[in-house]
C-alpha cells in the first residue's frame, strides 16, 4: 500500500545542511500496524511530512497504492490527504474553530452529508472524551485535550491510513493506553496505521512491526518489534 | 455542489463575526478607500460643473462695420455655423438693439444718456455674440473671423480684449481636470495598496489554518471561498457605512454647501446618481475585497 524506496530528505535552511532522512526503505502492506521508534531528530515526523506530500522530497520516490506521492497533481494530492488521517505532533488544529466543527470540517471536506456529519460527529467526541468541551475553542483546551481532538479529527471520516506522530505525547499513563487501545480497535477494523512514537511503554506493549530510526536512517525493522534505542 | 457553497457561506460569516476586531479593521480602511473613491466620482462631476459655469460666463463678440447690411450679417452667422459644430449659440445684435441694451444699463445714469444725445446717429455697431462649447474654440474662430472670407466685413473681435482671461481660463480647466485624473489616479492606487495589505495581514493571522486545511484535503476553493466571501463582506458593510455618512452630511450640509459650491445640489447629485455610484462602489469593493483576499491567500495554499 506505501512504499518508500530510497528516500532521503535533505533541509537546506542553515548554513550546514541537515539530513532528515537518509536512504529509507521499507514497505507497508494495506491493514497493517507499524510503529517508527526514533528519539526527537531521528526523522519520524519528516517520514510522515513526505507521505503526506507536505515536504518534498530530496531523493527516492514514495508509493501510495503504486501512484508516486510526489508526481501527483494537485487535485491527486487532495484526495490521497482525504485517505489518511493525521494526527499532527503539533495538533495542527483549526483555531478559529471550535472542538465540534474542527471534527465537522474534515468531513465537510470530503463531502459528507450534513446528517451523517451530527450523526458521526458526536460518536467521535465521546469516544475520545470531547463531548463536554464540543463547544471551547482549542486554545480553551489543556495540552491532553488538544492531542485528543487531533485523535478525534484524524479518524472522524474513517481514513484508510491512520498516521499518528506522537499522539500520546501529552497524555497520562492511563490515557496513552486508551488512546492505543483505540488505535488497535480501529486497527481490527482493517484501518492502517502507523504510530510514530519514543514511548517505551506503549512499543513494548504493542507487539507489532516496528520500524527504527536512527539519525534519518532505518536500523531496525522488526515483525513484534521491541523498543531498542 | 450547493452544500459546499453553503458551507463556504457559512464559513465566511463565522470568520466575519468572530473575529469582530479584525473585520472591523478590514472595513475601517476599505472604507476609507470607498469614501475616497466616492469622493473623486463627485469631485470629477462637481469639477465639470464649476468649469462649465465659469466657461458658460465667456463669450466672445465680433463686430460689423457700419455699413454692412443684415442680410450680410446672416450669411455670417451661417459660415460661422458651418465653421464649427462645436458652436453652441450665435446671437445677432442689431444696431438698434445694442443702443436699447445701452440706454437700459445706463438709464440711471444721465451722464452717458446726455452723451449718447449729442450723437446724432446711432453709434453702435452690428454684432454677433458667440458662444462656444469650449474656451479653447475662441482663438480659431476669432482668426476665422479676421482672417477669414469675411474679414472685410469685420470691424472688431472682443476676443482680443479679452484673450488673456480666455486662455487663463482654458489652461486652469485643463489643468484641473489633468490634475484631478493624477490626483485620483495617485489616490486610487494608495487606497488599493493599503486594502491590499490590511486584507494580507488579516489572512497572514490564518495562514497556520490554511496550511492545516490543505493537509486535510481540503481543495483549494473550500479554503479560499469563505476569505472571498469574507472580503465581499467587509466591502458591502463599508458601501453601507460610506453611502450613510455621505447622505446624512448631505442631508444635513447641503444649503451651506450649496452656496459655496456655486449652486451645485450634492444631495440632488448624490440622489440622481446614486445607482451609477452604487454600482461603481460594488465592482470596486468586490474587486478590491474579493481579489485581495484570494491573491492573500494563494501564498500559503502552496502546500
Amino acid at each position: 500500500m506505501i512504499r518508500f524506496q530510497n528516500v532521503s530528505k535533505i533541509y537546506h535552511s542553515g548554513k550546514e545542511p541537515i539530513v532528515a532522512l537518509s536512504d529509507v526503505s521499507f514497505e507497508l502492506e494495506k491493514g497493517s500496524f507499524v510503529s517508527i521508534i526514533g528519539k526527537s531528530g531521528s526523522g519520524k515526523t519528516t517520514l510522515i511530512k513526505l507521505l503526506i506530500g507536505e515536504e518534498k522530497l530530496t531523493k527516492g520516490k514514495i508509493f501510495f497504492k503504486e501512484r508516486e506521492v510526489h508526481k501527483m497533481s494537485s487535485k491527486k494530492l487532495q484526495n490521497l490527504r482525504r485517505k489518511i488521517g493525521v494526527v499532527h505532533q503539533d495538533y495542527k488544529l483549526l483555531f478559529s474553530k471550535n472542538v465540534r466543527e474542527n471534527v465537522e470540517y474534515i468531513m465537510q471536506v470530503i463531502g459528507a452529508s450534513d446528517q451523517d456529519i451530527s450523526r458521526d460527529t458526536p460518536q467521535v467526541l465521546e469516544l475520545v472524551g470531547l463531548m463536554e468541551r464540543q463547544e471551547n475553542f482549542p486554545q480553551e483546551l489543556s495540552g491532553g485535550e488538544k492531542q485528543r481532538l487531533a485523535i478525534a479529527r484524524s479518524l472522524c471520516h474513517r481514513p484508510e491510513i491512520i498516521i499518528a506522530d506522537e499522539p500520546t505525547g501529552n497524555l497520562d499513563l492511563y490515557n496513552t493506553f486508551e488512546i492505543i487501545n483505540l488505535f488497535k480497535k480501529i486497527h481490527s477494523f482493517g484501518t492502517t496505521v502507523i504510530l510514530a512514537t519514543h514511548n517505551k511503554e506503549v512499543i513494548d506493549s504493542l507487539e507489532k512491526r516496528a520500524i527504527t530510526l536512527e539519525k534519518g536512517r532505518v536500523i531496525h525493522d522488526q515483525e513484534k518489534g521491541k523498543f531498542i534505542l | 455542489m450547493f452544500i459546499k457553497l453553503k458551507r463556504i457561506f457559512r464559513f465566511a460569516w463565522q470568520s466575519f463575526s468572530r473575529n469582530k476586531g479584525l473585520s472591523l479593521q478590514v472595513v475601517f480602511i476599505m472604507a476609507i478607500a470607498i469614501f475616497t473613491l466616492t469622493s473623486l466620482f463627485i469631485f470629477k462631476d462637481l469639477s465639470n460643473f464649476l468649469i462649465a459655469k465659469a466657461e458658460k460666463k465667456v463669450d466672445i463678440s465680433v463686430y460689423f462695420k457700419k455699413d454692412i447690411e443684415e442680410d450680410e450679417i446672416f450669411v455670417v452667422r451661417e459660415g460661422l455655423s458651418n465653421f464649427s459644430k462645436e458652436i453652441e449659440n450665435i446671437d445677432y445684435v442689431s444696431k438698434e438693439k445694442a443702443k436699447e441694451i445701452f440706454l437700459e444699463r445706463h438709464k440711471d445714469d444721465p451722464l452717458y444718456l446726455e452723451a449718447l444725445e449729442q450723437v446724432e446717429e446711432n453709434p453702435f455697431l452690428s454684432s454677433l455674440n458667440i458662444k462656444a462649447k469650449s474656451p479653447a474654440l475662441y482663438a480659431q474662430i476669432s482668426s476665422f473671423l479676421t482672417k477669414g472670407p469675411f474679414q472685410a466685413l469685420v470691424e472688431k473681435v472682443s476676443y482680443y480684449q479679452s484673450e488673456k482671461v480666455i486662455s487663463k481660463l482654458f489652461a486652469l480647466t485643463s489643468n484641473i481636470k489633468t490634475a484631478g485624473l493624477f490626483f485620483s489616479f495617485f489616490l486610487i492606487i494608495l487606497v488599493i495598496l493599503m486594502t491590499f495589505n490590511t486584507v494580507k495581514l488579516t489572512i497572514f493571522a490564518f495562514r497556520d489554518e490554511i496550511s492545516t486545511m490543505r493537509l486535510v484535503g481540503a481543495s483549494s476553493w473550500f479554503i479560499r471561498g469563505p476569505f472571498v466571501i469574507q472580503g465581499f463582506l467587509y466591502g458591502i458593510l463599508s458601501i453601507l457605512i460610506v453611502d450613510i455618512l455621505f447622505l446624512l452630511s448631505f442631508a444635513f450640509l447641503n444649503s451651506d454647501l450649496q452656496t459655496w459650491l456655486f449652486d451645485f445640489n450634492l444631495l440632488e447629485y448624490f440622489q440622481a446618481n446614486f445607482l451609477n455610484l452604487f454600482l461603481l462602489q460594488i465592482l470596486f469593493a468586490f474587486l478590491l475585497g474579493g481579489i485581495s483576499s484570494f491573491l492573500a491567500v494563494r501564498k500559503y495554499l502552496k502546500i
